[in-house]
């Protein structure tokens, strides 16, 4: 993988990239790249994807409220850094 | 020794907090340390349930991405230093129902990701049996604190071989169960089709409890799965058959030698191994997993992309680490993940991105789950021959701290044998085989899905053989007069 390609991943990644840790990155990145690519090998004909273990469908409830324990809004807000009365305050980006 | 840590909380919660302190300081197992915080939450011993009495009392370590309420989740990241868990995990809180209590958080590779827990941004921690050599990982302080005697148990999460992994490095026994059995409600996501909180001890009847008490369908988890018919107290009581062998004795399958590729140590003790199984009139058969070898890649591909999407929602806006200043959102959002996120973090997310990227998405993450099906279909073809299989836990014992005797992508390719089991979604158990040169040596067992009770009973039967030692120094629980 080219530099150009691991700054376009990191971008979508939303990770700031230092020079120094590009460098280091692109090794190991390239490494395991390279390992991945073991898996072209195999032929993959007629497999279908395992996505999931054990769930062969989805699971329904009734469509009613239900109390999920700590999820209680004034407790879930006090987890935020900073709060303006029931507002999460973010620092000034504009 | 069970009756110690019974009474200890109750009796001498200041002493026990004092020596657990003393020792942790050479160890760094814990990140947070409260005995006293949740001792009046837990069910009371007298109310507990008669059938996991063993567990009422008992202190507990829980890994730091399992969330306990009061303490803080903070996955070994700087991004989560400050986070403080509003609610229990339902397997903790199971637990407590049943009245053990969890003493603190343990320290761990940042967000499960590593062989060593060397990756947490928030500790050291280090080998109980020798403190030049790494504990395992990633639930690394788990298995150090119950090698330790800090605690009798320790919860861990499982998603390549992290419970399995740093138990062998510690001499301790150590549980992935099933995907599904244990609800993951309260544990923080990593790769969700591979991930299964697990359980380390040294005691088998503890470990069994604990599986049997987390356990069980949960309605914030819409994976998890009710097993509790499985009852595996009965199973054992009604030996052979109820425990699904296809003969009176049980059949143990064994890898060709040449798909092994151990040390020294590792391949003796696994012979050794072997032929303790023998000579306890277990049949033991060769069988060929051809798959092996795709393990390390597709479990890495699949891994990566999973963690990229789950990693996704630490952005600095609602919670966690994030910077003074910021030019404009987008940058709040990459100077938070810059700073908060560790070297190994980012390598796997930068990973994840790639293999998901449009035109490389069926390149690599389809086809590492097209072969996912194969691996799966390897097992349950040697699963028609044989009850369960045998193979080492890690191809090596505890490397040393810096990776200066294995490099991290040798760490990685040699999760073969852990991380097949979180591929194929069954059991899978760690359980100390012996002693050398001053490390513990592990090896694993591996069972169909829901097949933990033949697990469990299978380490039974070797602990008449060999009884796993404690690390030296640490023979007597802390705080024990």
């Amino acid at each position: 993988m080219d530099t150009q390609e691991l700054y376009v991943t990191a971008d979508l990644a939303h990770i700031q990239l230092t020079e120094e840790e590009v460098s280091r990155l692109a090794l190991q990145v390239d490494q395991m790249v390279a390992y991945f690519s073991k898996m072209s090998e195999f032929d993959v004909s007629g497999l279908e994807p395992t996505t999931h273990m054990q769930v062969s469908r989805s699971r329904v409830r009734a469509d009613e409220r239900r109390d999920i324990p700590g999820a209680h809004p004034d407790i879930l807000l006090d987890a935020a850094e900073e709060l303006e009365d029931r507002f999460i305050v973010i620092p000034n980006v504009l | 020794m069970l009756t110690f840590w019974k009474n200890v909380l109750e009796n001498s919660p200041d002493a026990y907090e004092k020596a657990v302190r003393a020792r942790d300081a050479r160890i760094g197992a814990f990140l947070e340390f409260n005995p006293k915080r949740h001792l009046g939450n837990a069910a009371h011993k007298a109310a507990s349930a008669e059938k996991h009495a063993v567990l009422a009392g008992l202190p507990f370590g829980v890994k730091d991405n399992i969330a306990v309420d009061g303490f803080r989740l903070s996955c070994g990241s700087r991004i989560l230093e400050k986070f403080t868990s509003p609610y229990h995990a339902t397997a903790v809180q199971r637990l407590m129902d049943v009245g053990a209590v969890p003493v603190g958080k343990t320290n761990l590779d940042e967000f499960g990701m590593g062989s060593s827990t060397d990756n947490s941004a928030l500790g050291n921690t280090t080998n109980p049996w020798n403190e030049d050599h790494v504990v395992g990982g990633s639930s690394g302080g788990s298995a150090a604190a119950v090698a330790a005697g800090l605690v009798p148990f320790a919860l861990g999460s499982d998603t390549g071989g992290s419970v399995r992994q740093p138990a062998s490095f510690c001499g301790v026994y150590g549980l992935k169960p099933t995907y599904g059995t244990v609800s993951r409600f309260g544990l923080v996501a990593y790769a969700s089709s591979l991930d299964v909180i697990g359980a380390l001890s040294a005691d088998l009847d503890v470990l069994q409890a604990v599986y049997e008490v987390m356990s069980g369908a949960d309605a914030f988890d819409q994976t998890s799965i009710d097993v509790q018919s499985l009852g595996s107290r009965d199973a054992e009581a009604g030996g052979a058959a109820s425990l699904g062998y296809r003969g009176k004795s049980p059949c143990l399958g064994v890898l060709k030698p040449d798909q092994l590729e151990l040390s020294a140590e590792v391949s003796e003790t696994y012979y050794a191994c072997l032929e303790g199984f023998r000579s306890l009139g277990y049949e033991v058969k060769e069988i060929s997993l051809s798959m092996l070898e795709y393990v390390a890649p597709v479990y890495y591909t699949i891994a990566t992309a999973e963690a990229s999407a789950n990693l996704a929602r630490y952005n600095g806006v609602r919670y966690g680490l994030r910077p003074d200043y910021a030019e404009n959102p987008d940058e709040l959002v990459r100077l938070s993940r810059d700073q908060g996120f560790g070297p190994e973090v980012k390598l796997r997310i930068l990973l994840g991105t790639y293999v998901l990227r449009s035109g490389f998405q069926d390149q690599y993450y389809l086809r590492a789950q097209k072969i996912r099906t194969a691996i799966r279909q390897d097992f349950e073809a040697g699963f028609g021959e044989v009850d369960m299989i045998l193979t080492p836990t890690f191809p090596r014992q505890a490397f040393k701290h810096g990776g200066e005797d294995m490099s991290p992508f040798e760490q990685k390719q040699a999760d073969k044998f852990t991380a097949s089991a979180n591929l194929a979604g069954i059991p899978a158990l760690n359980f100390p085989a012996g002693v050398l040169k001053g490390l513990p040596v592990g090896m694993q067992l591996l069972a169909p899905a829901f097949g933990e009770p033949r697990l469990l009973a299978a380490a039974r039967d070797y602990a008449t053989l060999y009884q796993p030692e404690l690390a030296p120094g640490y023979e007597r629980p802390a705080g024990e007069q």
